[in-house]
C-alpha cells in the first residue's frame, strides 16, 4: 500500500515539476505524506479524499497537456492505495483465527491484474493514439466515472 | 464540446477497469443460513457458555464475508470473538465459537449480522440472518433444610406443614377419648388413669400442604444505594431458596414481583413450578413507578384467604401500615428483610460520622421490625453477609420434635 502511494504521489508530482510547477508538486507531496500517517493513525476515511484529490490533479494536468504517462500512473498509484487501505480496514475486523493471510493474497493477486488491466488498456489507447473521442463516447465514460465518484462519496459517509 | 482529448480517456481506463471489475464480481445472490447452539441454556450467574454459530452459504461464491453474532445487552464475551472475517464458497459452512458470560436475566439470542463485499470491496451488502438462540441465568438456589410456616388455612392434601387439626402426624395436638379403631399405642395411660372407665389417646397434628404467596418487592427505592450497589440480588437469591425448600415440600407456591409492574407467577406445585419461578425470578429487574412506590396497593386478593405470604423486602417506614393490614385480613405473614443499614455500611468509608448516622438509621430500622413483630408478623432479619441458609436454619427451621416436646 505504501509502495503504491508512493508511486502515485511520486508519478504526479515529477509530472508536475517537469512542466515547472513546483509549488503544486510540493503540495502533492505533502498530501501523500499526510495520507500515509492517516493511514498509521488509523484515519482510513483519508484514503478516499485523498484519491480525489489525485484524480482531480491527474485530470487537471492531462487537461494541461502534462505528460499523460505520469498522470495514469499518478491516478493507478491512488486508485491501489486507495484499495487496499479500505481493504487494510475490512482486515482489522478480522479475527487472529480468520485466514487474512489467504485474503490478502488473493485480494492483492486481483487487484494486481485488475490495476495491470487498467494500465494496459491505458497503454494501448496511448499507442492506437486516439486524440479525440467521439461525445457518445465521452458522455458514456463520463457517467462511469461519475457512478464510480458516487460510490466513493457514498463510502466517504459511511465511515 | 463534441470531443475529449485521448489523455483524459487513458486516464479513465484504469479507474472503469476496476470500477467495472468491482461490478462484474459482485456476488449475484446472498443466501445465507445460519444456526446457534448454545452448550447450556440454563446456568448461574457469571458462568461461561459456549456459543456456536455455524453460517452456510446457499447462494454464490462469497469472497469476503464479515459476520458478526449480535450479542443481548448484558452478555460479555469470555473468549473468543463474535466478529469474523471469512470466505464462503458456494454451499459451504463456516462455524466458529466464543463464550459469553452475564448475570442474572433472560436473554434471546436474535440474528447474525452479516455484511458481503465484493472481491474488490466497491460493492458493499448488509443482511441479518435469524439465528435464534436463549439462555436463561438463573439466581443460585441455596437449598434450605426447612423453612417452617404456619398459615391459618392448610390444603387438604398430606404435607409438611402443622394444620391445626388433629389427626394423624407426628407433633403432639392434645388428648381426646380412645375412639374404637385407634391404635393402642395411642392411647395416653396416664390421662386415662385419671378415670375409672374411659380411655384417653393422644392426637397428633395434621400435617397437609399450603398455599404459599412469595412477594419480591423490586422497588428501586428500597434496593438501590449509592454507588451502584444493589440489595435486589440478595432478595432475589432469598425469593429462589424459599420457593425451591417450600416447593420441595409439597407446597403450593406463587410469587409476586413487585417492582415497576406487577409480575405474577401463578401458584402451582412441584419441579414445573420451580421452572417457572426460576424463569420469573431470572427476568426480575428492580424498577420504580408512582403505583407501586409502596406496598399499599400489592393486591392481596391474588392470594387464597389466610394463606401464607413471604415478603422478601428491605421494609421501610411506610411499610407498616400495609403489613398490618395484610395480617389484619387473615393472611400469616412472614417478612424476610436483608437489613440495607449493614449492606450499605459494607461499602462505606467508616468515618465517624458515617457509623454515628448507620447507628441511627439501625435503631429506626430495630423499632420499624419490633413494630411489625408486634403486630403478628414473623421477621426475618438477614445481614447479607452471612449465608442465607445459615440464617434459615437458625430462625426458620423447626426445632426437632424432641426439643417441642420438652417446651424449647
Amino acid at each position: 500500500m505504501v509502495l503504491s502511494i508512493l508511486t502515485g504521489i511520486v508519478s504526479l508530482a515529477y509530472g508536475y515539476s517537469q512542466e515547472g510547477l513546483a509549488d503544486p508538486a510540493r503540495w502533492i507531496v505533502l498530501m501523500g505524506i499526510v495520507w500515509l500517517l492517516a493511514h498509521w493513525r488509523r484515519y482510513y476515511w483519508f484514503s478516499s479524499v485523498a484519491l480525489l484529490l489525485m484524480i482531480f490533479a491527474a485530470a487537471y494536468g492531462v487537461w494541461r497537456e502534462f505528460p499523460a504517462v505520469w498522470m495514469i500512473l499518478g491516478t493507478l498509484g491512488g486508485l491501489l492505495g486507495w484499495d487496499l487501505s479500505d481493504f487494510a480496514m475490512r482486515l482489522r475486523y478480522a479475527a487472529p483465527t480468520d485466514d487474512v493471510e489467504g485474503m490478502e493474497r488473493r485480494h492483492l493477486a486481483r487487484v494486481g491484474i485488475v490495476a495491470a488491466l487498467g494500465l494496459g488498456l491505458a497503454y494501448l489507447s496511448a499507442v492506437v493514439q486516439f486524440r479525440r473521442l467521439t461525445f457518445e463516447v465521452a458522455v458514456g465514460l463520463i457517467l462511469l466515472t461519475a457512478l464510480g465518484l458516487t460510490r466513493l462519496v457514498m463510502r466517504l459517509r459511511r465511515y | 464540446m463534441a470531443t475529449v482529448s485521448g489523455g483524459m480517456f487513458a486516464l479513465m481506463l484504469p479507474l472503469v477497469v476496476y470500477l467495472l471489475a468491482g461490478f462484474l464480481f459482485a456476488p449475484d445472490e446472498i443466501k445465507l443460513e445460519a444456526t446457534r447452539h448454545l452448550n447450556a441454556e440454563r446456568v448461574l450467574p457469571h458462568s461461561e457458555v459456549q456459543v456456536t454459530v455455524t453460517i452456510t452459504n446457499r447462494g454464490s461464491y462469497l469472497e469476503e464475508v464479515l459476520v458478526e453474532d449480535v450479542l443481548p445487552a448484558d452478555l460479555k464475551i469470555a473468549s473468543g470473538l463474535n466478529r469474523h472475517l471469512i470466505r464462503l464458497p458456494k454451499g459451504s459452512s463456516c462455524a466458529f465459537t466464543y463464550t459469553v458470560t452475564g448475570p442474572r436475566g433472560g436473554y434471546g439470542f436474535e440474528k447474525v449480522r452479516a455484511r458481503v463485499n465484493d472481491h474488490l470491496g466497491v460493492t458493499s451488502r448488509e443482511v441479518a440472518i435469524e439465528a435464534k438462540g436463549q439462555l436463561f441465568v438463573f439466581p443460585p438456589v441455596m437449598r434450605l433444610r426447612r423453612v417452617a410456616i404456619r398459615p391459618r388455612r392448610t390444603r387438604v392434601y398430606a404435607g409438611t406443614i402443622p394444620a391445626r387439626a388433629g389427626g394423624s402426624g407426628t407433633d403432639f395436638f392434645g388428648v381426646r377419648e380412645y375412639q374404637p379403631g385407634d391404635p393402642p399405642r395411642a392411647i395416653n395411660w396416664r390421662a386415662s388413669a385419671h378415670t375409672l372407665n374411659e380411655l384417653y389417646a393422644n392426637e397428633y397434628q395434621q400435617e397437609r400442604v399450603a398455599d404459599v404467596g412469595i412477594v419480591l418487592d423490586g422497588r428501586l427505592r428500597t434496593n438501590e444505594f449509592a454507588l451502584g450497589h444493589s440489595l435486589f440480588e440478595y432478595s432475589v437469591q432469598a425469593a429462589a431458596a424459599i420457593a425451591d425448600a417450600l416447593l420441595t415440600q409439597g407446597n403450593r407456591v406463587g410469587l409476586l414481583v413487585y417492582a415497576m409492574f406487577l409480575r405474577w407467577t401463578v401458584p402451582g406445585y412441584g419441579k414445573v413450578q420451580r421452572e417457572r419461578i426460576l424463569h420469573s425470578l431470572a427476568h426480575a429487574r428492580p424498577g420504580g413507578s408512582e403505583v407501586f412506590s409502596n406496598l399499599g396497593n400489592l393486591p392481596t386478593q391474588l392470594f387464597p384467604p389466610e394463606s401464607q405470604i413471604i415478603l422478601v423486602s428491605p421494609l421501610l417506614a411506610e411499610d407498616l401500615l400495609p403489613l398490618v393490614q395484610m395480617r389484619a385480613q387473615g393472611y400469616q405473614v412472614l417478612a424476610v428483610s436483608p437489613d440495607p443499614v449493614k449492606f450499605e455500611l459494607s461499602y462505606l468509608k467508616k468515618d465517624q460520622s458515617v457509623i454515628l448516622a448507620s447507628r441511627v438509621i439501625q435503631l429506626e430500622r430495630r423499632l420499624l421490625l419490633q413494630k411489625v413483630q408486634r403486630a403478628g408478623i414473623q421477621v426475618l432479619d438477614w445481614d447479607v453477609s452471612e449465608p442465607f441458609d445459615q440464617v434459615v436454619m437458625r430462625r426458620l427451621s423447626r426445632p426437632p420434635a424432641r426439643l417441642r416436646a420438652v417446651g424449647r
